[in-house]
């Protein structure tokens, strides 16, 4: 332990912090540029720095370890100067490109020019132009004008992602980020440059002008692609007033706390939602024939459930078959096993998940859905789906699609298929196999639902939702406690969703 | 007793000021009428749809997207005005634009101007001069709500 | 039957000469109130694009309430609500004959008197029709079965009634003075002079008597300083539930009554159609000239005299009418039982004072 005076407040840290975490403890916040908690501090912005009891001159605070006894002062005059000219030189060739750039809102450069800016600049020379709109990757804008070269981008990949695309290329007044030889980024962890970015130089294809950032409401979820749990936040707008239309999730961001790694998530948990959302389902379809009736969620339910009091009457509910996935929610699985315990004979339940993936060797794990540990805990004494073995043994077929709406090769099986008189699916996306059910439902998608997974460490992470599912789309829990209703023989039983 | 006398007495010098009135505007009329002293009418009001008031300089009259020499709206889209908007009344959505050092331009810009309550806000907070409220119109009836909702068209074409 | 023709042309003409005069003055109203109040007024109004200062406003007008919907509310009584504007209208169009509006004039040997029906008790007669105007607005209100209005009727007719007392008495010492209830005989006493040179009018004799009678005739005419039945602006009043030509009848009627106050007003205390000095035979000075004029020269300027004062006093009415803010209910009535007729019963008495001591 190290007694330091942090502007006249003394505290005992740990050996070998920097001066900038140990004022961070503190509740003091120095402003940074290049420093980031998940990388190594290089020291090249200068912003951080703070008067250090005998030195002669600030240091730069992210790169100051504490000694015993060290009197800090992150406010002197002496400091808010040499911010206020570290800021004169960076925006001697910054862009004041804000209205157009999207990191307006949430840049560093904005934050501390409020903050320790405000000054008539002394250039007065043209700010050099450079190349704004290049693409440096699937979906990376950079542009030359506002970048600071804090070369976090360039540390993130040369340390974390080890790959590597990046560098600082030129020298002096001609410095510039770059990717070596044209070769975009390509690593599955490319999004991550644009939260590293302090300013606007690398920019979000995905998010690229769709709004303004101080409208966005930032929802704290769990990251449902995998079994690894990221904690994210979902920004959502909600939209213009009386132009509800408008709203609706952005962007996907890690928390700061996303990962033990760092603040870190892969580019399909940050840029999924995008495909899922353009083609969600929306209404509740009664496929027949050809014909395609819409119907209210009331009617089918009390179509459904009678199809299954029917069965039950005989004594033969063991046809009735759900094929789930392992993306529900502890809460669902829940519901799942309730809705099981309510008939007798009970109905077959079948796990049908994507494949294992090899994943990668850093975030991403190998198993696709995120809940397995927790639908293998809720002691349904889950099967692997079999289709073959649905031949001529089920009448009553409910299929709950994963988040992709994907039910794997069941759709190939035609002649299981034509055995199964009633088929039902459960999708919140619209598939190229809908036309092959009886009943399309709609679902809500994870970040609709509130609930818990358990994921591959086998620890539980609770999650809300970041805003209500569409309006006919209920979540699969619900869904079961409807149709459970409807076939009258047993009440909706209070549970989580 | 003396009360009456005084409230009769107030209640005829009213009426001579208002007849004094009637009087000398007749009079105004009339030598108008016939043709002298023209400069000076009988009546202080506006025959408003042939006659209009001019309007001061400042006036927050209806809004007007500007234009940049080449004759592109100025509008970049950065949403301060959708944002500083009291009542909500404006809507705008980006899309990206062809020329690298515009980059961004408004795809749509709608001004409710039913609900916009005029107060110059979005024109104070623009940082491109790109919205004004320079128009001089002040005629903003319509037949329908649907008529008052000015599409980025509408509010480029500025004075009309 | 030439008594009965001459009759005849007498109504029609008076009628059309009421009627005229009052669809008039609904523009006169719109203009002198906009001249008074530095406006310009309806002008609008123009028949192939003529405007004419908006005079055809009161044809505008009444094409709009011919088109407007003639609407009994489902719930009101049917024939009543459609009789009402009618009962006020045609108590004030009776109210109308009694009034002479020139000599009796000779032609081709036939005497005529310039007035429709000229009863002995013809005071008596037109202060009956005017209180029996009343019923229109307590029919209006009660038949429209809405509680506003049926209120509204009630503040007129108990305004009206209050103020009839104060009419009355007011003209007690006017009939005290020219002894007859015959209009034609009160007027024939104005011509002699008073004083040797001031003509004897009612106004002269009867200030106090005029003062009284103005006010409460005006509180009659239920125009704004006394317009607690109706207040269009604020209160709602007797005929909240018409529309169209019915209210229309509503507004002629109000226009005619100030007609005849302003006739009523001219024929008892402004001589009628006499003109001061002015006898039969031609002026007669009071310094003693003698301007010799033919009798139909004289018969005219004395029908234009009786015309000009109707039209002073329809001019003073609303310039009243557009200068003073109502009045409080309980001012009113204090107004007319306190005050007028007070003063109405002593001007009686000090007219009888001063007539027993001559």
């Amino acid at each position: 332990m190290a007694e330091i005076t942090i502007d006249g407040r003394n505290l005992e840290v740990a050996d070998g912090l920097t001066s900038l975490v140990a004022a961070e403890k503190a509740g003091i916040s120095i402003p940074h540029f290049c420093y980031h908690p998940a990388l190594a501090p290089e020291g090249t912005c200068r912003m951080c720095v703070v008067d250090i009891e005998g030195a002669a001159k600030p240091e730069p605070s992210c790169s100051t370890v504490i000694r015993d006894g060290m009197k800090i002062e992150t406010r002197s005059p002496r400091v808010v100067e040499a911010r206020r000219n570290v800021l004169e030189f960076l925006l001697a060739d910054h862009p004041i490109d804000c209205p157009i750039c999207d990191k307006a809102g949430e840049c560093r450069l904005q934050d501390y020019y409020r903050d320790y800016g405000f000054f008539s600049s002394d250039f007065h020379e043209q700010k050099k132009r450079r190349s704004k709109i290049l693409k440096i990757g699937e979906r990376l804008i950079l542009d030359r004008e506002r970048c600071i070269l804090c070369t976090r981008c360039v540390r993130f990949l040369r340390d974390v992602t080890k790959t590597g695309e990046m560098g600082v290329f030129e020298r002096g007044d001609n410095s510039e980020i770059g990717v070596a030889d044209g070769v975009p980024v390509a690593t599955a962890y490319s999004g991550n440059l644009v939260d590293l970015c302090p300013v606007g130089a690398i920019t979000d294809a995905a998010f690229r002008f769709r709004t303004r950032t101080w409208f966005l409401d930032p929802k704290p979820s769990i990251c449902p692609f995998c079994a690894r749990g990221c904690r994210v936040d979902v920004d959502v707008h909600p939209g213009f007033a009386r132009y509800p239309e408008t709203g609706g999730i952005l962007r996907v961001r890690p928390r700061p706390d996303a990962t033990p790694a760092g603040p870190w998530i892969c580019d399909v948990g940050r840029y999924a939602w995008i495909e899922i959302e353009s083609r969600r389902a929306r209404r509740i379809v009664w496929n027949k024939g050809a014909a395609e009736a819409v119907l209210s969620g009331d009617k089918v339910f009390s179509i459904l459930g009678a199809k299954i009091r029917a069965l039950s009457e005989s004594g033969r509910t063991d046809r009735l078959t759900l094929v789930l996935h392992s993306g529900l929610t502890n809460e669902e699985w829940a519901d799942v096993k309730a809705f099981r315990d309510g008939f007798n004979p009970r109905p077959k339940i079948r796990l049908a998940d994507p494949p294992d993936d090899g994943g990668d060797d850093f975030l991403r794990t190998a198993e696709r859905m995120p809940n397995r540990r927790g639908a293998a805990e809720a002691g349904c004494d889950l099967q692997p789906l079999d289709p073959g073995e649905l031949r001529e043994d089920t009448d009553i077929l409910f299929v709950f699609a994963g988040i992709w709406g994907d039910i794997g090769d069941l759709e190939r099986r035609l002649e299981v298929w034509r055995t199964i008189r009633t088929k039902a699916l459960v999708s919140p996306v619209l598939t190229a196999s809908d036309p092959l059910f009886d009943f399309v439902f709609p679902c809500a998608i994870p970040y609709e639902k509130s609930g818990s997974y358990i994921g591959f460490d086998g620890r539980r992470r609770e999650f809300t939702a970041v805003r209500p599912a569409p309006e006919e789309a209920e979540s699969e829990g619900e869904i079961l406690r409807s149709l459970l209703a409807a076939c009258g023989l047993g009440a909706r039983t209070p549970g989580g969703s | 007793m003396k009360n009456a006398a005084i409230i009769l007495w107030a209640l005829i010098k009213g009426s001579l000021i208002t007849a004094r009135h009637f009087f000398t505007n007749l009079w105004f009329h009339f030598l108008r009428l016939i043709g002298i002293k023209k400069y000076r009418p009988g009546a202080v009001t506006i025959q408003y749809p042939e006659q209009t008031k001019p309007l001061p300089s400042r006036y927050r009259a209806a809004h007007r997207l500007t234009k940049r020499p080449d004759g592109k709206p100025r509008c970049v889209a950065c949403l301060l005005c959708a944002t500083v908007c009291p009542s909500e009344c404006i809507i705008v959505e980006a899309t990206e634009d062809p020329d690298p050092e515009v980059q961004k331009h408004a795809s749509r810009f709608e001004i409710d101007l039913a609900r916009c309550c005029f107060c110059g806000f979005c024109v104070e907070a623009c940082p491109e001069d790109a919205i004004r409220m320079d128009t001089g119109r002040i005629d903003l009836a319509a037949r329908s709500r649907a008529d008052l909702v000015w599409d980025i068209d509408q509010l480029s074409r500025g004075r009309s | 039957m030439s008594e009965t023709l001459v009759l005849l042309i007498k109504i029609v003409v008076v009628l059309a000469w009421f009627l005229v005069l009052a669809l008039l003055l609904t523009w006169v109203e719109r203009k002198q109130s906009a001249v008074m109040q530095d406006r310009i007024g309806a002008n609008r109004a123009r028949i192939f694009g003529l405007r004419m200062f908006g005079l055809f406003q009161p044809f505008a007008d009444a094409i709009k309430m011919i088109f407007k919907e003639d609407f009994v509310p489902p719930f009101a009584d049917k024939v009543l609500h459609t009789l009402a504007p009618f009962v006020s209208f045609f108590f004030v169009a009776v109210a109308v004959t009694t009034i002479p509006f020139g000599p009796t004039v000779r032609i081709g040997g036939t005497a005529i008197d310039l007035q429709v029906y000229d009863g002995s008790a013809g005071l008596l007669f037109l202060l009956a029709m005017l209180s029996l105007g009343v019923y229109g607005i307590l029919l209006s209100g009660w038949s429209s079965r809405n509680r506003w209005g049926l209120i509204g009727g009630m503040r007129g007719a108990a305004q009206l009634i209050s103020y009839e007392v104060g009419l009355g008495l007011s003209l007690v010492g006017l009939i005290m003075v020219y002894p007859s209830l015959r209009l034609s005989e009160i007027v024939a006493h104005q011509g002699a002079l008073f004083l040797g040179f001031l003509p004897r009018w009612g106004v002269f004799l009867q200030p106090l008597g005029f003062l009284v009678f103005f006010i409460t005739a005006i509180a009659e005419t239920k125009r704004v300083p006394f317009d607690l039945p109706e207040g269009e602006s604020e209160i709602i009043g007797f005929y909240a539930e018409y529309g169209g030509l019915k209210w229309g009848l509503f507004m002629l009627t109000d226009f005619m009554e100030i007609i005849v106050v302003a006739a009523l007003a001219t024929t008892l205390f402004f001589g009628g159609w006499q003109m001061p000095w002015l006898g039969p035979d031609g002026l007669n000075w009071p310094w003693g000239g003698h301007w010799k004029m033919a009798s139909w020269v004289v018969v005219c300027l004395q029908i234009v005299s009786f015309q000009v004062k109707v039209a002073f006093f329809c001019w003073l009415q609303i310039l009243i009418r557009w200068t003073y803010p109502r009045i409080r209910y309980d001012q009113l009535m204090d107004l007319g039982w306190k005050l007028l007729v007070p003063l109405g019963l002593l001007n009686i008495l000090g007219t009888g004072l001063i007539m027993s001591l001559k």
